[in-house]
């Protein structure tokens, strides 16, 4: 598929980073409301180990099939090679995060965990969405013949 | 699923904390009150919380495994403290009992305060989580740019 080659790995990658911090936002906003719930446990979304072994096996698969391009370092982000569906299904797990030390409710909300999580996804969030704007900038200026 | 419902959660929960401020406040407010429509002193006041389920029609089907995992916070009851009026000798007062002792509502100031600052806390947090919501969905349209 020729549109392939103009949107790589790289930006399903990084729509798929979009999409699940997204839902990691949701959960963190879940347990930041529930502070005072008695006997409620935080929760969050871990899904990095899943994404970068989806895009490894994608750079694999894409050394054997002909015609896709090969990576030659283990960093790399292939260019193609049917890692779109790949990334597209990687979900996450939801994990409990619960406090060394509940309180006498139950509730396990440590606050500043939460914020610490918050700040760091919003970063790494923005990060992301910041990247495909500038591939996508990329693109433009490509057909634009850098003008 | 999307960031709107970061958003309500985080709205949820300003609802919350509004309620129990506004009981923490009338707590305050009746800590010398010793006559009520129901008779008898002012009770103390508290609010319970519960963890609820997002509920999101249509979006449901599609939140996938996180969405299962979100809770919004609400009220579940308002219940009044059983614990025994404070007994204050006064003979003077016009309810104090034959011995002399006024019952006094079982609000104890020092902790009314203490729970107001959490309750502010809280809804602080919460409005910053709100906040970042916003940031991140406005983020999202510089992909246009």
């Amino acid at each position: 598929m020729p549109v392939e080659g103009l949107f790589n790995t790289t930006i399903d990658l990084l729509g798929k980073s979009v999409d699940l911090r997204t839902r990691n936002q949701n959960l963190i906003s879940s347990n930041i409301a529930n502070a005072e719930t008695p006997g409620y446990t935080p929760k969050k979304l871990e899904f990095e180990q899943q994404l970068q072994s989806a895009v490894k096996k994608s750079s694999n698969r894409g050394m054997h099939s002909a015609g896709s391009s090969a990576t030659t370092h283990p960093a790399h982000i292939p260019l193609r090679g049917g890692g779109a569906e790949r990334i597209s299904q990687v979900r996450g797990t939801v994990v409990e995060t619960p406090a060394k030390t509940p309180g006498r409710d139950g509730n396990s909300v440590e606050m500043e965990n939460e914020m610490s999580n918050m700040m760091q996804n919003q970063v790494l969030f923005n990060a992301s969405v910041q990247l495909l704007a500038k591939k996508f900038e990329g693109l433009r200026t490509a057909l634009r013949e850098g003008k | 699923m999307d960031l709107f419902t970061a958003m309500n959660t985080s709205s949820s929960a300003l609802t919350a904390e509004r309620t129990r401020m506004n009981l923490i406040s009338s707590n305050l407010a009746n800590v010398n009150t010793t006559r009520t429509p129901e008779g008898g002193p002012y009770k103390r006041k508290d609010a319970v919380f519960m963890a609820t389920p997002v509920s999101d029609g249509f979006g449901k089907a599609l939140d996938g495994v996180a969405g299962k995992h979100l809770r919004q916070v609400a009220v579940s009851e308002i219940v009044e403290d059983k614990s025994p009026p404070r007994m204050q000798y006064d003979p003077s007062h016009p309810d104090a009992d034959p011995q002399g002792y006024v019952a006094m509502p079982n609000v104890n100031v020092v902790e009314e305060m203490a729970d107001m600052i959490t309750a502010t806390r809280v809804y602080e947090a919460n409005v910053m989580t709100a906040q970042a919501a916003k940031n991140m969905a406005l983020k999202t349209l510089e992909i246009s740019k």
